[in-house]
């Protein structure tokens, strides 16, 4: 569904992705692995068009990526947090609505507010719609941004680092969220992530990049942990095994 | 590096000495010599003197022997507390009117919102000017324009004010979290959605702050704005003034101190109850 072909991205001299190719099927839920510095989120940036990208292209389906297409979940969640929960959902409708419908959230048509609620109860926060966004914890607000990717209607969801500003079970959930939001709903999911074991529990297939190049893609169960494991320089290995 | 030595089970080092900055020296001398010399000249050009302060002594003290005690009949009461109430009123309505130009100018001001570099620069050089220009003056203008009362001074206050809070809250919005405006905009949304769901909800309690503040400062300038003819308590005290009705003068005075003790108190509780809880 999402293809990105022959990526290459510069900075000054320095070349952050040289040529990567990485597809995401509809239904899939891809990780990105590799050790700070290795190109991962230029490449998740290059795929929603916040940078510029100096060779390759991304296309949706076959055409050229549209501003609509892609859903964007951030590792600080970016919720208006005096906002309630339910506003913070509608907010991912904006792109499709008028101005005059969209000026204040009391202007926001019903069934935007009701697609809306639907997207919450997807994320099991339904109970929560009317709560203050920056009420809920981490994990909860992580979901609501998940929600307002989800209102945006967008098939193809990116997600830079979900779950590093959350505590391990926390970090659990959002992904098996995602993972079953792939399954169900048929979305093509692409996770940057910093945790190997997560991916390895919830991603349906490991993309790792080193040095701006893939060097590993597959399945989980078809990948050693040593070949994982070699994605990040040595010293790096213990501390990251603490974290996750 | 010398070694720690034990005094009564406590290990010490000696503080080694703070490396020399000789050319730290030389700038701090400087400074501190422009500074000095800036003084000096000021001392000299406001033409302050001790002697002037003594010997008028006794003209300050018939001022006081006539001020005290202050008239309290209800002849110069009522009108007192009538004139603090117009200035009270002119400080509010100078303070709301301000409200929606000092928002379009405020968006147009910060980086961010403002659609293009032209409109900064001009939203900025236009509230540069608004502020340069003292509320008084513009008193003095739409007092010639619409004729003495607590009209022109509203006029006068939103003029200034639009000038400060709209350079305030430009501030406030260049300084939000710009993590919320880049999420919505990656939704698809536009420029204006972006402020008006992501921008302006994250800003709203500094907004309610410096518009308080603003209404403080707006009330208390009012009364300056009486002793051009633009209304209110200010007009009455001028009056007295040139009366040389001292007692009269104290009354107004204490009023005007109430009032404002009063303002002050009520904004700091708005702003303590507006203050993030999260």
């Amino acid at each position: 569904m999402l293809a990105l072909s022959g990526i290459t991205v510069r900075f000054g001299d320095r070349q952050v992705l040289s040529g990567v190719d990485v597809t995401v099927a509809e239904g899939e839920l891809l990780a990105v692995l590799g050790a700070n510095g290795s190109g991962k989120s230029t490449l998740l940036r290059a795929a929603a068009g916040l940078v510029q990208v100096h060779g390759g292209g991304v296309t949706v389906d076959g055409r050229p990526r549209g501003p609509l297409d892609v859903a964007l979940v951030f590792q600080q969640i970016h919720l208006v947090r005096r906002r309630s929960v339910l506003d913070n959902v509608c907010s991912g409708a904006l792109g499709r609505l008028p101005l005059r419908s969209s000026l204040v959230p009391a202007l926001f048509p019903r069934v935007v507010r009701e697609e809306a609620m639907a997207c919450l109860d997807r994320v099991g926060l339904a109970d929560r719609a009317h709560d203050r966004a920056g009420s809920l914890s981490g994990g909860q607000q992580q979901r609501v941004a998940v929600a307002r990717a989800l209102c945006q209607r967008s098939r193809i969801v990116l997600a830079d680092e979900p779950v590093s500003a959350l505590d391990p079970s926390a970090a659990e959930q959002v992904l098996a969220l995602l993972a079953e939001l792939a399954h169900d709903e048929r979305l093509a999911v692409l996770a940057v992530l910093h945790q190997p074991d997560l991916a390895r529990r919830h991603a349906d297939r490991i993309v790792g990049l080193a040095d701006g190049r893939v060097v590993l893609d597959g399945a989980p169960a078809t990948l050693g942990t040593g070949a994982v494991d070699a994605l990040y320089p040595a010293s790096s290995v213990p501390e990251l095994e603490a974290v996750s | 590096m010398s070694t720690p030595t034990v005094t009564g089970g406590v290990r010490r080092l000696p503080v080694p000495a703070r490396p020399a900055h000789p050319r730290r020296r030389v700038v701090g001398g400087i400074v501190t010599a422009v500074v000095v010399a800036a003084h000096v000249v000021a001392w000299t050009s406001t033409e302050v003197s001790f002697g002037a302060l003594v010997e008028g002594w006794e003209g300050m003290a018939d001022f006081l022997s006539e001020a005290i005690p202050p008239d309290l009949s209800w002849e110069v009461l009522g009108p007192s507390l009538d004139g603090a109430l117009v200035t009270l009123w002119i400080g509010l309505l100078g303070t709301t009117l301000s409200v929606p130009l000092s928002l379009v100018l405020a968006l147009l001001a910060a980086r961010g919102t403002a659609p293009s570099g032209w409109v900064y620069q001009g939203a900025r050089s236009l509230l540069s000017f608004l502020r340069a220009v003292p509320d008084v003056v513009f008193a003095l203008i739409f007092v010639t324009a619409v004729g003495l009362g607590p009209f022109p001074g509203v006029l006068a206050i939103v003029c200034h004010n639009v000038g400060v809070m709209g350079k305030l809250w430009a501030e406030a919005l260049e300084d939000a979290d710009p993590g919320p405006p880049q999420a919505l905009r990656s939704a698809g949304a536009g420029r204006i959605q972006v402020a008006a769901h992501a921008l302006l909800p994250t800003v709203t309690p500094q907004f309610v702050g410096l518009l308080l503040y603003r209404f403080d400062v707006n009330v208390r300038s009012s009364l300056v704005l009486g002793l051009v003819g633009a209304g209110g308590i200010g007009f009455l005290i001028n009056q007295s003034i040139q009366l040389f009705q001292f007692d009269e003068m104290l009354t107004h005075i204490l009023v005007v101190l109430v009032l404002i003790v009063a303002v002050d108190q009520l904004s700091a509780l708005v702003r303590r109850r507006l203050a993030p809880t999260t």
